[in-house]
């Protein structure tokens, strides 16, 4: 979607048009849950940060100054509530008060049937597993950043930006580290270097 | 061209769409979220919240489980503390200047209304944490609009 859309749903989304909002939803959902996930919150504080900063999005919808921008707006509100989430629980000790949310933790591992299933599969899921592995294994920065690429559909380099509060300058060249160590844990993994693989 | 780098983001951003999907309740809520906008309202937007914008020291010194946050629009501000006891939280808030109001303390499930006493001041009972956002409702006869507040997570 093109800038020039996305600020047409904004500002139709200050208009009053619910179909609009639910454009908005559906382009920068994964990227609000990105930002989340990249902070390494639990599930019930992510969700928080998740439905806060679309709640504040709804408020303040009639008065973003760079509709096409809103993306990176999303990035920066929610990246200013991870950072209170998470000083939040360094703070006070941490209840996990998940059940509040009727949030069902993500378990398991989808891929795990399709390795029974046919041989092919088999390699997929055991590549897929391993580039998991390797993806957890990256330290601190790469893990943020490639998080926040993951989103789906694909956000903007200044979408990233704002969501790690870092130069924009700065995105390509890291990112370009950040995949090729990850090219390297994998290989550790495959070959089975590495001492949990 | 054939971009190693694209290939490997797009083979991660699938991963990530399979193992941590946003949970669908989740978008529900975000498509929910357009139905709270108050648009006759004013919006006191959050200046200040202890959490992030105190320095470190401040914050390892202050009392556990409290948190300042200040809202303001035009000459009007509203303070707030935020206590934690497990997974309850208390608000006590402060309006300036005072004025004769009710606070309608609103969550995505539910809604809780207090009253603004002579010197400003309310204060709610437990509440759960999550988003929270406050609706100040000045009484019959009191002047101006409603104003909201920014929602912030309890």
């Amino acid at each position: 979607m093109s800038p020039d859309d996305t600020g047409k749903l904004v500002r139709g989304a200050a208009d009053g048009d619910e179909v609009a909002w639910r454009g908005l939803v559906a382009r920068f959902s994964n990227l609000v849950w990105a930002v989340a996930r990249a902070h390494r919150l639990g599930n019930a504080d992510a969700a928080d940060v998740y439905q806060t900063t679309w709640l504040r999005l709804a408020e303040h919808i009639g008065r973003i100054e760079q509709p096409d921008r809103v993306g990176a707006w999303l990035a920066t509100a929610a990246r200013r509530e991870c950072l209170q989430s998470l000083r939040m629980s360094a703070k006070s000790s941490p209840t996990d008060d998940m059940d509040r949310l009727d949030i069902t933790p993500a378990v398991g591992n989808p891929t795990e049937e399709a390795v029974l299933a046919a041989e092919t599969e088999r390699e997929d899921a055991a590549r897929a597993a391993a580039m998991w592995r390797a993806f957890e294994r990256l330290s601190g920065r790469c893990r943020e950043l490639l998080r926040i690429l993951m989103a789906s559909p694909p956000p903007s380099y200044a979408e990233v930006a704002a969501a790690l509060e870092l130069p924009l300058g700065s995105i390509g060249p890291t990112r370009a580290r950040c995949l090729q160590r990850l090219r390297e844990e994998m290989a550790g993994i495959r070959d089975g270097l590495s001492p949990s693989s | 061209m054939y971009e190693p780098d694209d290939e490997l983001e797009a083979e991660l951003r699938r991963l990530a769409a399979d193992r941590e999907p946003v949970p669908a309740e989740l978008v529900q809520a975000a498509v929910d979220a357009f139905g709270w906008r108050d648009i006759d309202a004013e919006l006191a937007e959050l200046v200040y919240d202890s959490l992030v914008d105190a320095d470190e020291a401040s914050l390892v010194r202050g009392p556990p489980g409290q948190r300042l946050v200040s809202f303001a629009v035009g000459g009007l501000t509203i303070d707030v503390e935020v206590t934690s006891a497990g997974a309850g939280r208390t608000v006590m808030g402060q309006i300036a200047p005072p004025q004769r109001a009710s606070v309608d303390i609103r969550y995505p499930r539910d809604t809780v209304t207090v009253e603004v006493d002579e010197l400003g001041r309310f204060r709610s009972g437990p509440l759960p944490p999550g988003p929270a956002s406050l609706r100040l409702r000045p009484l019959a006869g009191g002047a101006g609009p409603d104003i909201v507040t920014d929602w912030i997570s309890l």
